[in-house]
């Protein structure tokens, strides 16, 4: 009974320290920055994240993003800030916009147009061969039948 | 429904190739980001020189050409004959030349602006906040403000007499109008 008991208290103990891990917390400053600069990309790098680069450049702009979440600012405010002053491009997923959008729609639309070319192709084809005639039938079955023949 | 798809297929290479020419067409360092057409980030800096700060709302209702630069940049010093030029050219008219020192300590952009004889005001912008205000990728880079404080044009890269006294002159001719 008392084994049961400790078994019982044990996997509640363990069910409790789980809640507890993944309860979900706010943010300290340093993981706002570090979430924020994770977004941005460095201006003078090759694709690397403000997070990730070692350059002055970035290094500025995250402490400008320290600075800013330290007064108070919301990420997508200290986001914003900065497409005001790069565009969409200074983020690494840039949102959809008419031009993005374009971009990824016009290869699912040629897609599209190709698969529908093919079908218009093939169905066309089947339609456009016509039935063999009541004569060109027998004159096959002759000719099998003469074949049939000649193998014995 | 064959003719349809023809026709289709030469409508959608024609887009294409409109679409790739006029993107080919675009020069690369003027290319519009944030901050063209928008109004100027505001700045207050310390002249190099040490005679105080250098603030852009002095300058309103003037044209305002601000260039990025930095003692490390050859491409710089490529363009800075261009610069003393038409610094030569608007001096004392409604035309601003404003040097902003990039990502360097102000001793070192003092000794650049004596050794290239530039005799504009020059500021630094040490910690980069400016720099990071107007969207700067590296030094080279010319922003060009017109009198209603909105940035009116951009050149990424080492710039040109030609190319200054255009821009220059297109804000001026747009302000008249």
């Amino acid at each position: 009974m008392s084994s049961r008991i400790a078994i019982l208290a044990a996997f509640l103990a363990v069910a409790v320290a789980i809640a507890i891990a993944a309860r979900p917390h706010d943010p300290t400053a340093g993981e706002r920055v570090d979430r924020i600069t994770a977004e941005l990309r460095c201006p003078v790098c090759q694709g690397l994240s403000v997070k990730d680069s070692g350059s002055e450049t970035a290094r500025q702009m995250r402490d400008l993003v320290a600075q800013r979440v330290a007064e108070g600012r919301s990420d997508s405010e200290i986001l914003a800030e900065f497409r005001t002053s790069y565009g969409d491009w200074i983020l690494l997923s840039p949102p959809l916009s008419s031009w993005s959008l374009l971009i990824w729609l016009v290869p699912v639309a040629a897609l599209a147009a190709g698969l529908w070319i093919a079908r218009s192709r093939i169905r066309g084809g089947a339609v456009l061969a016509p039935p063999p005639s009541p004569s060109e039938l027998a004159s096959l079955r002759e000719r099998v039948a003469a074949e049939e023949a000649a193998e014995g | 429904m064959a003719r349809i798809a023809r026709i289709a297929v030469v409508v959608a290479m024609l887009g294409l190739v409109l679409t790739l020419a006029l993107a080919f067409r675009r020069d690369p360092h003027d290319i519009r980001t944030g901050t063209v057409g928008k109004p100027a980030p505001a700045f207050s800096l310390a002249r190099l020189d040490g005679s105080g700060q250098l603030s852009l709302a002095q300058y309103a209702g003037k044209t305002v050409v601000v260039n990025f630069f930095a003692s490390w940049c050859l491409p710089c010093e490529q363009e800075n004959p261009a610069l003393v030029r038409v610094y030569e050219r608007y001096r004392g008219s409604d035309v601003v030349l404003i040097g902003i020192d990039y990502q360097e300590s102000a001793d070192g952009g003092l000794a650049y602006v004596r050794r290239m004889g530039i005799s504009w005001p020059t500021v630094a912008d040490d910690d980069g906040r400016v720099a990071l205000g107007y969207g700067v990728f590296g030094p080279p880079e010319t922003f060009f403000i017109g009198p209603d404080g909105v940035i009116a044009g951009r050149h990424i890269g080492p710039i040109d007499e030609p190319t200054l006294v255009r821009a220059i002159e297109a804000i001026r001719t747009a302000a008249t109008q």
